[in-house]
């Protein structure tokens, strides 16, 4: 692993030198925006006693249709690049000729992945202290630092099946679209499936489908219950991806 | 340093490279020759490691390029077809991110870096962004990246493609230069390229090798032209029989002159003798010339005997 910081600087210049990241950033930023309007509007109403404003987080973040939106179009558009382009372009020629490891490639594609999407995630955690000092609005961190991580461990996993998409094909659309289904099937279908199964009374059916269900996980995470199931899927999720990727890119080398 | 043995590589049900073997050593500067689709990239790909092999063997400096991989390339320098490189990087940018990744230790990289750079003559771009280079700039920045690490081999395809005139005889003398001390499996279609830079040349054909020799050999005319007025049989028969001539041709028999093609064997030259045979059985020579035969036509001539021969005959190159 002596080589990933040389790799991972590439990549991350890559990134912060083309327009992409900077495109994708700014939707973000208006997307946080947005929310925090929305949150502020509603906090400087009147409250009922079993407001959905008890758990801020989620109206801020892990229940806003944008933010999800966002994460859906943004995670395949930043890890699309990763692999393909290189196989595009042939630069992957140069880089497997020299003593770099399958394994080493991967986890720099993967890690700039990652830091790329916490730089996305940053517009939504730079608002929150000017909620908390400058409107004396004193909401509880712990399901701040709650979300925070499991934000964090979907990321390792999201980042990681893009990678895996990315070393598949070198047709970039083909991975984005991929990445883009699979990624929805996690988030919402579950959700769905777990909607559906509890209308037909399949109690069982319905508590599988909201534990997979990404949606339910990041809301529970956002309501301060922080399940330590749910992050060990996660990191599993992401830690066998990333070896199936390594596997399959050293056996396809050349293809 | 370079060793192949029966090399082959299968993609589905084509054969792109079939069991060829040769050897490069130090101080030699060989050229990979063969028509398009030969299996040159193909051949060059296995020895880097970048594609494994179906079959067979091959090290480079003593490496099994499928059991030690990383030892195998940290010796070779290699520079791909059509030289990829990242398009948003500098050039000094590149060949630094390069040289960190064929582990140059951090206090020889700027020599290492500078010595590239001067010796491709990219003094002028070394700040300048790749995307932004001429096609000439940008192959001359792969073979500075091939060069880098001070490599023993280098494996340079098409070093010379889209260069101009005067760009491609520096990096040809460049070559010759890095040659001295180091292996050299250059490809290329270019004849006059092989003859300016290579000292053995290896012809590829259909995934075979037609033809590995030294270049001196294979400029050593040793077909003969000869005409004689008599009868075409019998002449031939008293030629084959002279000693020092490998093989005769009748070519054709006109007004009672015959016209043969003899060959020689390696480092005879028959010519006074053949005279004095015809004179003495009353047949006299009409024309009695040694043909020049040239790199191209060997080339031509090698490729198309690959060809009809058919994929069951093993080629004289061990």
């Amino acid at each position: 692993m002596r080589h990933v910081p040389a790799l991972l600087a590439r990549e991350l210049n890559a990134y912060f030198l083309g327009p992409m990241a900077y495109l994708v950033l700014l939707a973000f930023q208006f997307i946080a925006f947005l929310n925090f309007w929305e949150l502020v509007d509603a906090l400087s109403r009147p409250q009922g006693e079993y407001s959905s404003l008890r758990d801020p987080m989620n109206r801020y973040i892990a229940e806003s249709t944008p933010f999800w939106f966002a994460i859906l179009v943004a995670v395949p558009a930043l890890t699309m690049r990763l692999l393909a382009e290189e196989k595009r372009s042939g630069t992957i020629e140069t880089l497997l000729t020299t003593p770099v490891t399958e394994g080493e490639i991967i986890v720099s594609k993967w890690l700039a992945g990652l830091i790329m999407y916490g730089a996305l995630l940053i517009p939504f955690a730079l608002y929150l202290p000017f909620l908390y000092y400058q409107a004396n609005y004193h909401f509880d961190p712990g399901p701040i630092l709650g979300l925070g991580v499991g934000l964090t461990t979907m990321g390792m996993m999201f980042v990681s099946i893009g990678v895996f998409f990315s070393a598949l094909t070198r047709n970039q659309v083909v991975a984005a679209i991929w990445t883009f289904v699979t990624l929805f099937l996690m988030v919402v279908v579950t959700h769905l499936l777990a909607f559906y199964f509890a209308g037909r009374q399949q109690t069982r059916s319905a508590d599988a489908a909201r534990h997979v269900a990404i949606l339910d996980q990041i809301r529970n995470f956002a309501m301060g219950r922080f399940d330590l199931r749910t992050i060990a899927l996660h990191l599993s999720v992401c830690v066998f991806v990333l070896y199936a990727t390594t596997t399959i890119f050293a056996a396809r080398r050349g293809r | 340093m370079i060793e192949a043995r029966r090399l082959s590589k299968t993609f589905g049900s084509v054969s792109a490279v079939d069991r060829i073997s040769f050897d490069v050593g130090r101080g030699e500067v060989v050229g990979l020759l063969g028509p398009n689709g030969a299996g040159k990239t193909t051949t060059m790909r296995l020895l880097t490691t970048y594609l494994p092999p179906t079959s067979g063997r091959a090290a480079l400096c003593g490496h099994d390029v499928l059991d030690e991989p990383l030892s195998a390339r940290r010796c070779v320098g290699y520079l791909p077809e059509n030289a990829p490189i990242y398009g948003e990087m500098r050039v000094r940018e590149y060949l630094d991110f390069r040289a960190r990744l064929k582990d140059v230790p951090r206090s020889k990289r700027r020599p290492a870096i500078a010595e590239a750079v001067a010796r491709c003559g990219l003094s002028d771009v070394k700040n300048r962004i790749l995307g932004h280079l001429s096609r000439g700039y940008r192959q001359r920045v792969g073979l500075a990246d091939a060069i880098v690490h001070d490599p023993p081999i280098l494996i340079l395809d098409e070093p010379t493609a889209g260069l101009d005139p005067i760009q491609v005889r520096e990096v040809r003398a460049l070559i010759r230069e890095l040659g001295e001390r180091r292996a050299v499996l250059l490809s290329t279609h270019i004849m006059s390229e092989v003859e300016a830079v290579c000292g053995r040349v290896v012809i590829i054909a259909r995934g075979r090798i037609a033809l590995d020799d030294r270049l001196e050999n294979l400029r050593l005319d040793n077909t003969h032209l000869i005409e004689a007025r008599g009868p075409a049989e019998d002449v031939r028969k008293v030629l084959a029989a002279t000693p020092g001539v490998a093989s005769v041709r009748t070519l054709r028999e006109e007004d009672g002159v015959a016209s043969f093609e003899l060959r020689a064997a390696t480092g005879e030259d028959p010519r006074e003798e053949v005279a004095t045979r015809l004179v003495a059985n009353g047949w006299p020579p009409r024309t009695l010339s040694a043909r020049r035969s040239s790199l191209e036509d060997r080339f031509v001539d090698a490729v198309t005997r690959a060809g009809l021969m058919g994929p069951e005959t093993e080629t004289e190159a061990g």
